[in-house]
């Protein structure tokens, strides 16, 4: 593009946006509101499936032995489990092992042995899988190779947390695809406006020998203008009160929210780079119309 | 030869008959008369000569090119080729005389330097001198129609079309009007000029082409037998 041209481009794309101030003000609000959403929306599900990721990560099967069950035996079942696909960690925790651990979380006042008379509980496998959600398909797995009893990995409630977490993030998608949607809509409208004012201009640039993106440019500038504005507006809203949050919650100790700078940054770059797309989406959907002569 | 039309006809999708089957040919540096009532075909012709509209049927030459084959990327430039010159001038409100001639430039991707040369130029041809900046409700129908035709003829393009340019002015500016168009004839540039006005053309004695429903009824060289 020649410099006198982007210089053409530019200017006309100002006037159009100071001819309509009131609406370009109108839909960087819109457009910064939108994209504040967004952020707060993108904030929300990134926290949120860190926080799942936590808790999914927890989950693990403890795999119980049958008490008969000899040395030689035990390293067979650990042979089985190891050969099924997906399994991060295996750790073998003899009854012994099991007893002691049991007996720190109640305390020295109680002597369990004493009490039970002997050792009630089962060699275990504590299993770990590379996925959490493989969990219950590796677990069934695991039941059925002979001389493992039973397999505990809190079924069902598992189960339930994948259920609820696979659709907090279906819906927070969705939210997210809604608002860009309004913005978009929006963008084109006042782009639409400004399209219309001039149209009689556009049909006399054709006529004399304009190329369509000659006539495209200022239009282009003026959307991507609007969405730049109003992006960086709802960013530097985002950044001071996600700042502020954090400072507060981070010292008061209870959830603990992503802090890491350079992701943050990408999450607010990218975010100015919706607010671009979504103003050249916006000005396509209403420059085809009028291009058509 | 500039234009050629071979078997044209235009039927809009409602079903109107606007031209059947024209063929005709222009020769660079003719000045042609389009005539005829309303809704003859005058408009659609002139339309398919920079493309607006698309023949039904038939083939267009311009220059050699065939329009119908044309890709759309092309059509700029084919448009480059012809200044157009509009009923109601259709000059941008908002800018001077100076500004709607070099706009005209600036949208073909003309340098600065070729506006400032170019413009003064175009303005002195059409006797605009002395009004590069007024804005044109300060300026007659006349003086408006004039700047129309600087524009028209700022990019240097080979052919003229002019469509009823004379239709919003009374006789005597229409005359002048005419005046300036012979002039510009006359320095090479082929002139093709829709009107309903038959004063102007028995004057003339130039090449008249009588539209009636769609069909050429007559093709006179010099406008004699037509009045």
């Amino acid at each position: 593009m020649k410099l006198s041209n982007a210089l053409y481009f530019i200017s006309e794309a100002s006037k159009s946006l100071s001819r309509n101030r009131l609406l370009s003000f109108a839909t960087i609000m819109t457009v910064t509101t939108c994209i504040l959403i967004l952020g707060m929306a993108v904030l929300l599900t990134l926290n949120a499936s860190r926080f799942i990721n936590r808790l999914e990560s927890d989950v693990q099967m403890i795999a119980f032995l049958d008490k008969s069950l000899t040395k030689t035996g035990i390293n067979e079942v650990q042979e089985e489990i190891e050969k099924i696909d997906g399994i991060k960690s295996i750790k073998f925790i003899s009854r012994d092992e099991s007893l002691k651990e049991l007996q720190e979380t109640y305390g020295s006042e109680y002597d369990l042995e004493a009490t039970l008379g002997k050792n009630p509980l089962p060699d275990t496998f504590k299993i770990e899988a590379q996925n959490p959600q493989d969990v219950p398909k590796i677990a069934e797995q695991v039941n059925k190779i002979s001389g493992v009893y039973k397999v505990n990995y809190g079924q069902g409630v598992v189960e339930r947390l994948f259920q609820v977490t696979h659709w907090v993030r279906i819906i927070s998608v969705a939210f997210i695809i809604i608002l860009a949607a309004a913005a978009v809509f929006l963008i084109a409208t006042t782009t639409r406006l400004s399209i219309f004012a001039r149209r009689k201009e556009i049909y006399l640039m054709k006529l004399i020998g304009a190329t369509d993106w000659f006539i495209r440019w200022p239009f282009f500038i003026e959307g991507i203008f609007l969405g730049v504005v109003g992006s960086l507006l709802a960013v530097t809203l985002l950044a001071l009160g996600y700042g502020a949050l954090l400072q507060n919650i981070t010292s008061m100790g209870i959830i603990n929210l992503i802090s890491d700078m350079s992701l943050l940054g990408k999450v607010y770059l990218s975010l100015v780079a919706t607010g671009a797309v979504l103003g050249v989406m916006g000005t396509s959907i209403s420059l085809n119309r009028f291009l058509n002569v | 030869m500039l234009v050629q039309f071979y078997n044209v006809s235009k039927i809009y999708p409602n079903g109107v008959k606007a031209l059947d089957d024209i063929s005709l040919k222009i020769d660079r540096g003719e000045f042609l008369f389009l005539m005829g009532p309303s809704g003859a075909g005058k408009s659609s012709l002139i339309k398919m000569l920079f493309r607006e509209e698309l023949p039904t049927r038939g083939q267009i030459f311009v220059a050699s090119r065939s329009i119908v084959r044309m890709k759309r990327s092309e059509v700029p430039k084919l448009r480059r080729n012809m200044g157009i010159v509009f009923q109601d001038f259709k000059l941008l409100e908002n800018k001077t005389v100076s500004e709607n001639i070099a706009f005209a430039m600036k949208v073909v991707g003309a340098s600065n330097r070729d506006i400032r040369q170019r413009v003064p130029e175009v303005i002195n041809m059409v006797g605009l001198k002395g009004k590069e900046d007024c804005l044109p409700t300060e300026l007659s129908g006349g003086e408006q129609q004039r700047v129309g035709i600087a524009r028209a003829l700022a990019n240097r393009p080979l052919m003229l079309i002019a469509d009823e340019p004379t239709g919003n002015l009374d006789m005597e500016t229409s005359m002048e009007i005419m005046e300036l168009l012979y002039d510009i004839n006359r320095k090479g540039t082929t002139v093709i000029m829709a009107t309903h006005a038959r004063e102007l053309v028995k004057q003339a004695h130039k090449r008249v082409i009588m539209l009636e429903r769609g069909r050429i009824v007559e093709d006179t060289p010099n406008g004699e037998t037509l009045l």
